[in-house]
């Protein structure tokens, strides 16, 4: 299905990419269910900690260095601004700029702005963004009481901008849409390719659009790409309104991660013609491979890719065998968003470890290209059948698995949940940075990190001596998915 | 204290119905406070003598959240208070969400005194989301009557309200206490009316005719009984006050199917003409 531009909201991932939320089984079978159009989402009878899809939207948007939020909702839903300024400090933090808060005004919509209509609320918001930040472009982000009243932000967004002659662009988010996060990415990348995104005044043939999020390995980038005769371009983060409204310039569009780039590359293609480039995260020996030969194959560089990656292979090849000799057979559980957690097990598989679990926080059947998740793919490719599950970020049912399984490290992306495996006692590593792993350095870096993590495991054994988990005995003897309702989980355990 | 909510299809009468039903008790000397739930604020313009009142949610629109119940509150004849919701200007923001937000102000303000032995509440059209729905949750009304008449439409309406009845009534106790006919002169009305009450397991509890006073008693902001008293349609009014007063059926109505409302309107022979 061609992502429709037409419209001003992006149509969830429920209903585009097939996505869900509850599932539990192994990568072969998730595959297959989801290939033939049989994977259906199994609810969970008890949940804790679901995120809604705003911080991602707002997140995503308010790094973009000239523009201005203004989020249509009660106070409460602009707690997670706490979390988007801090990330936006760190990318700040490693270009060494002086550092800034991110640009977020909430309308504090209150009991009364409900009943009486959230817009006069709304224009005074706008203004004041105006005023204070005198932005290139507003994004208004929608919330689930702006949504349910039926505040006409369209209508009111249109006026302002005749006024104040900037864009004033809406970014539908209520919470309640879409139990999956990541469609507040699709919302905030909806918003650019309608809005922002201009027809290109020329082309670029050499540059590439590289999709990620703090971009904190841009000089690497630049070397290799440099080497290929290309010029990445980096975004949507720490980019201005400018730069992302000329993307359509560019030769071709790649990603760091399939979940988030998917929607503005696939639009990018579909609306401007700027070829998307889908393949396997750089991560890791087998993901670089795999995105840099399809770029080339995508911008006729195909031999020299193939130069760089042979001299890599020789100058690399001593060290990886050195620690893949020291991983071979370590047990590790893989938690992350679905792209990563999925590229992760493939890279962690080809250091010579076992992923005894694999959890991805939501699970897309397809992506906006069409066709089942690459990484995805490539892991059915392997003999062993991993076994895996698809949950938001349920911390009992993942510290419930942990405990039975007892991994010897567990590699995460989130520290919500991430800090809970320390605290049981098992080595944990924390990928904050999208470039963890990233190339032929960035896998050997990665492969060290993860020999000294479990050389040095005092932190956990000291933590866990000292914390008293939040779950009953009775929870912990219970399976880890007992309150996921998988009507063929169930019908197995009956017959059996 | 005996809290009662008015429901029926918009324009079949209800705040006519529920203003000449007050001023009948008000009569008998009953305390009575009305509790207009309709953003148009017209629930108590024949009590009043007039659109006079301000409601409460035009006031805490324009005055903060600190409102003094004298602004809020009017007496208009035989004693009768009047409080209206009111609610945001059409089109805008959440009608349901100003009837539980003014409610909720009226308990914390004190409104529902001891003395008070009725409590009515009018309330717009159809119980169309949670908010209209506010005047028969819990700890609020406790009976409902439903205004009716022998149109097909009112009849849906009514059959519908009672879904919205049926859902409160197992959660919490509120009850139907009866259907009122306010004649439209259909024909066979009243035993159409009958049969559809006893369908739902309730009762007709009064028939209200049809007579061109109740307007024109309109045009002059009173009731019928203020208007003219000795009008037979006042005795219609008292009539219907006396009946609710000493109405003891209250059920928990069982809301038909449309096949079977449709066969009920056959057989009383609506269709004919």
């Amino acid at each position: 299905m061609a992502i429709n531009l037409r419209r001003s909201e992006a149509v969830i991932r429920e209903k585009r990419l097939k996505s869900v939320v509850g599932y539990q089984g192994t990568v072969k079978d998730l595959a297959n269910k989801a290939q033939s159009g049989c994977l259906k989402n199994a609810q969970r009878g008890f949940s804790q900690a679901i995120n809604c899809s705003s911080g991602c939207a707002q997140g995503h948007l308010s790094t973009i260095l000239d523009a201005a939020i203004v989020n249509h909702a009660p106070i409460g839903c602009a707690a997670d601004v706490a979390g988007a300024n801090s990330g936006f400090k760190w990318g700040q933090n490693i270009r060494n700029w002086e550092k800034r808060n991110v640009k977020i005004i909430n309308t504090n919509m209150t009991e009364g702005a409900t009943v009486f209509g959230g817009g006069k609320l709304l224009r005074e918001g706008i203004r004041e963004a105006y005023r204070r930040f005198s932005p290139k472009a507003i994004f208004v982000t929608t919330s689930c009481a702006s949504g349910i009243i039926g505040d006409d932000v369209e209508s009111i967004l249109r006026e302002e901008e005749e006024d104040l002659g900037i864009p004033v662009v809406p970014v539908f988010c209520e919470g309640f849409r879409s139990q999956i996060w990541a469609t507040g990415f699709d919302a905030a990348f909806h918003a650019l390719l309608t809005r922002i995104v201009k027809p290109p005044e020329k082309k670029r043939p050499e540059l590439v659009n590289v999709i990620n999020f703090t971009a904190s390995a841009r000089e690497y980038v630049k070397e290799i790409f440099g080497e290929l005769g290309l010029v990445p371009q980096f975004g949507i983060p720490y980019s201005t309104i400018d730069q992302i409204s000329r993307m359509s310039e560019a030769g071709a569009t790649i990603s760091i991660c399939g979940t988030l780039g998917g929607y503005f590359g696939n639009g990018l293609e579909q609306k401007f013609g700027v070829p998307y480039v889908t393949a396997l995260q750089p991560h890791g020996i087998s993901g670089i491979d795999n995105w840099l030969r399809n770029l080339g194959k995508v911008l006729g560089k195909e031999k020299e890719v193939e130069e760089y990656l042979a001299e890599q292979k020789i100058i690399t090849q001593p060290e990886l065998d050195e620690i893949k000799s020291k991983l071979k057979g370590k047990r590790v559980v893989v938690g992350m968003g679905p792209s990563f957690s999925h590229n992760y097990i493939r890279l962690l598989e080809d250091f010579g470890m076992e992923v005894v679990w694999g959890l991805a926080w939501h699970f897309d059947s397809k992506h906006d290209h069409g066709g089942l998740p690459h990484c995805t793919m490539e892991l059915t490719k392997k003999e062993r059948d991993i076994p895996i599950s698809v949950s938001d970020q349920q911390n009992h049912e993942v510290l419930n698995l942990l405990n039975k399984i007892r991994p010897d490290i567990y590699i995460g992306r989130h520290p919500g949940l991430s800090v809970w495996a320390t605290k049981m006692g098992i080595p944990t590593i924390m990928i904050s940075d999208e470039y963890s792993a990233f190339g032929y350095k960035g896998t050997i870096d990665f492969g060290y990190r993860i020999i000294d993590a479990l050389t040095n495991n005092s932190l956990a054994r000291n933590l866990s001596k000292r914390i008293k988990l939040p779950y009953t005995d009775w929870w912990f003897e219970q399976q880890p998915f007992e309150f996921l309702e998988d009507e063929e989980l169930k019908k197995n355990a009956a017959s059996s | 204290m005996r809290q009662i909510a008015i429901y029926g299809k918009g324009g079949i009468g209800k705040s006519t119905t529920t203003q000449n039903l007050t001023v009948g008790l008000g009569e008998k000397g009953k305390k009575v406070m009305i509790v207009g739930c309709d953003p148009k604020a017209d629930s108590t313009r024949l009590i009043l003598g007039g659109l006079a009142q301000r409601s409460v949610l035009d006031t805490i629109r324009e005055e903060g959240e600190e409102v003094d119940l004298e602004n809020i509150l009017k007496t208009g004849v035989f004693g009768i208070r009047c409080v209206e919701s009111g609610g945001p200007e059409p089109g805008v923001g959440c009608a349901g969400r100003g009837i539980i937000t003014s409610i909720n102000m009226l308990e914390e303000l004190g409104a529902y005194t001891e003395d008070l032995d009725y409590v009515f509440y009018d309330v717009l059209g159809d119980v169309v989301c949670g908010g209209f729905a506010m005047p028969i949750r819990e700890g609020k009304a406790q009976e409902i009557y439903i205004v009716a008449s022998g149109e097909m439409m009112a009849l849906y309406a009514a059959n519908n309200i009672c879904k919205g009845i049926q859902k409160y009534a197992t959660s919490g106790g509120t009850r139907l206490g009866g259907i009122i006919c306010n004649s439209r002169k259909v024909d066979g009305e009243k035993e159409l009316l009958e049969a559809f009450a006893k369908e739902l397991g309730s009762q007709l509890i009064y028939f209200v005719p049809r007579d061109n006073v109740v307007q024109r008693a309109e045009i002059n902001k009173k009731t019928v009984i203020d208007f003219d008293p000795s009008h037979i349609q006042a005795d219609a009014y008292r009539g219907l006050a006396t009946a609710v007063d000493e109405n003891g059926m209250f059920v928990i109505p069982k809301p038909m199917k449309q096949e079977r409302l449709e066969e009920i309107l056959m057989e009383h022979g609506i269709l004919d003409i």
